[in-house]
């Protein structure tokens, strides 16, 4: 088998790429998938974090580029899954210390045996950005609803395509407030799309669940009552191939809540607002 | 020879045939085309190894239909000591619009599908300086469109400039330019295409764009005040021509405007001093 390489970037940072690669590589795992997450945010990492494998970091990929450690030797199995492996930054160094060369290497080595890896990129578009595309051939990128993050999509899509290597790239739309669209105080899906002009591959809603789940170090994909987390498993299914539709976010998904804004409705249509 | 650009130039280039007869008989189906008359002919001969007496047959050959051979290019040092004898230029094609020969209608068309990233000023660029915008904190303070004359024109100067435009090589791109690109060309740019905001286009000459304008165009960037900007729909950051420049309202400055429901052709151009946008109708 071979892996597919998949670089999950933004140019913009905080817009969840570090939470997307967490969350994407949990649910393909679950599903049975093969995967390996690396983190390229060496001096930054925070995918261990996400991870809750802060404490079980040995070796990093600094030890395996400069040779002091096997490739096998620093990969740290999951503390749920078997099938997810974490290639961990380096805290103590920076960008400079691992180049294209270098993380081609290593991904050529994973590929044999894992069905995806996927790379989580720091943000701007300096080295940290070329090492970790260096490897990859497909691109997610990750964005949220605000004219910053999308400028910003739009200038790494630009730096995308100007790379032969990388086949195709697919938007995520992350921290999506239905509520705040439906009122015109945020960008729509469509608006975005249309801005960047690149295909979807997840519509992720805003959610507060991602908060304790990051603290606890358990990616939200393992909660099953969050939509978020459906999000995220749903848009593991796509990359594997499967369609599936979106979800529609702005139903509410709990009776009370579903009664709450009959209620709502209800009375919105007595006074005449609609 | 001194780098610049040839008036009413027309490059053709033949670094893929093989031998003079096929030389010879491609250069006659070119100069048939009406595109091809009393133009001034910009030979690439590659590495095509030519005799004095062959190149001489293609120079009389370009002459009887009408034009003239201003240099060949060529990487035969056989072809070069034969134009050498015979006082034909040589020179480099210092652009990069490649010619390419339509199979079917064995006509040439300069196109390029050079892909731009944010390193790749487009090489055909010979634009080093850009024009000052002096004073710039005094003019936000002042009206939409203002306007900073840098040169003196009498009338004769000023009917130059305006045909100058006409004459500028083209660079044609069939690409949406993406936050982050430049393109710069001595010449006229069309693009086919949209120009998100955050990207910038500078020309010497007119600057056309087939879909939305969203970012930064600076047309007759070396000081030709007749230069216009053309776009489906004007929605740009800032235009620039010449030395004046114009930025869209404030209030306009929201994300959306970056989209359009509909296209409205129009027309950006310097009028007593200012840059006004007009719709192509008017």
């Amino acid at each position: 088998m071979t892996g597919r390489v998949i670089v999950i970037t933004s140019g913009k940072g905080g817009v969840g790429k570090t939470t997307t690669s967490a969350n994407i590589g949990t649910a393909l795992a679950k599903a049975g998938q093969k995967v390996i997450l690396i983190d390229t945010d060496i001096g930054l990492r925070n995918l261990d974090l996400l991870l809750g494998l802060e404490n079980r970091i040995v070796y990093t990929i600094v030890d395996v580029v400069e040779g002091r450690c096997k490739l096998k030797q620093a990969l740290v199995k999951d503390k749920k899954n078997p099938n997810l492996c974490l290639l961990a930054a380096a805290q103590t160094r920076d960008k400079s210390a691992v180049n294209e060369e270098q993380i081609k290497t290593i991904c050529e080595e994973l590929k044999e045996e894992n069905d995806f890896i996927l790379v989580d990129c720091p943000a701007g578009i300096e080295q940290g950005f070329q090492t970790a595309v260096a490897a990859a051939t497909e691109a997610i990128v990750v964005t949220t609803p605000e004219m910053s993050a999308v400028r910003d999509a739009d200038r790494i899509i630009g730096l995308l395509e100007a790379k032969e290597e990388i086949e195709s790239y697919k938007l995520l739309l992350n921290r999506v407030r239905p509520n705040l669209i439906k009122s015109n105080d945020m960008m729509s899906v469509d608006d975005v799309v249309d801005i960047l002009s690149c295909e979807l591959i997840g519509i992720i809603p805003e959610d507060t669940g991602v908060i304790t789940s990051t603290n606890k170090g358990e990616p939200i994909v393992n909660d099953e009552k969050s939509l978020a987390g459906q999000a995220y498993s749903n848009v593991a299914l796509r990359i594997t191939g499967e369609e599936v539709p979106f979800l529609d976010l702005s139903e509410p998904k709990s009776p009370i809540a579903k009664l709450i804004a009959e209620v709502k409705k209800f009375f919105a249509g007595l006074l005449g607002k609609e | 020879m001194t780098k610049g650009f040839i008036e009413d130039g027309f490059i053709i280039d033949l670094g893929n045939a093989n031998g003079t007869a096929e030389i010879i008989d491609e250069l006659g189906n070119i100069l048939e085309m009406a595109e091809a008359k009393n133009k001034q002919i910009c030979l690439k001969l590659g590495a095509v190894d030519l005799k004095q007496s062959q190149l001489l047959s293609i120079k009389a050959l370009i002459n009887a239909m009408g034009s003239a051979l201003a240099f060949v290019d060529t990487n035969s040092e056989l072809t070069e000591l034969s134009a050498n004898n015979l006082g034909i230029i040589i020179s480099k094609l210092s652009n990069e619009i490649e010619v390419t020969e339509d199979e079917e209608t064995g006509s040439v068309e300069p196109e390029t599908e050079e892909e731009v990233s944010e390193e790749e000023v487009f090489k055909g660029e010979l634009i080093t300086d850009k024009i000052d915008l002096t004073d710039e904190a005094e003019q936000i303070e002042e009206a939409e469109n203002d306007e900073q004359k840098t040169e003196e024109e009498n009338s004769v100067q000023s009917k130059e400039l305006e045909l100058e435009i006409s004459k500028l090589p083209t660079l044609y791109l069939r690409q949406t330019l993406r936050s982050g690109s430049t393109i710069s060309y001595d010449g006229n740019i069309v693009i086919i295409g949209d120009v998100h905001p955050g990207s910038e286009v500078i020309a010497k000459g007119d600057i056309t764009i087939w879909g939305v304008l969203g970012g930064i165009a600076h047309a007759g960037a070396r000081g030709n005040d007749f230069a216009k900007i053309r776009a489906l729909k004007i929605n740009a950051i800032q235009l620039r021509i010449s030395g004046f420049y114009a930025r869209r309202p404030d209030t306009l400055n929201i994300p959306f405007i970056q989209k359009t429901y509909e296209f409205t052709p129009e027309e950006a151009r310097v009028v007593n001093k200012e840059i006004a946008v007009y719709k192509v109708n008017e």
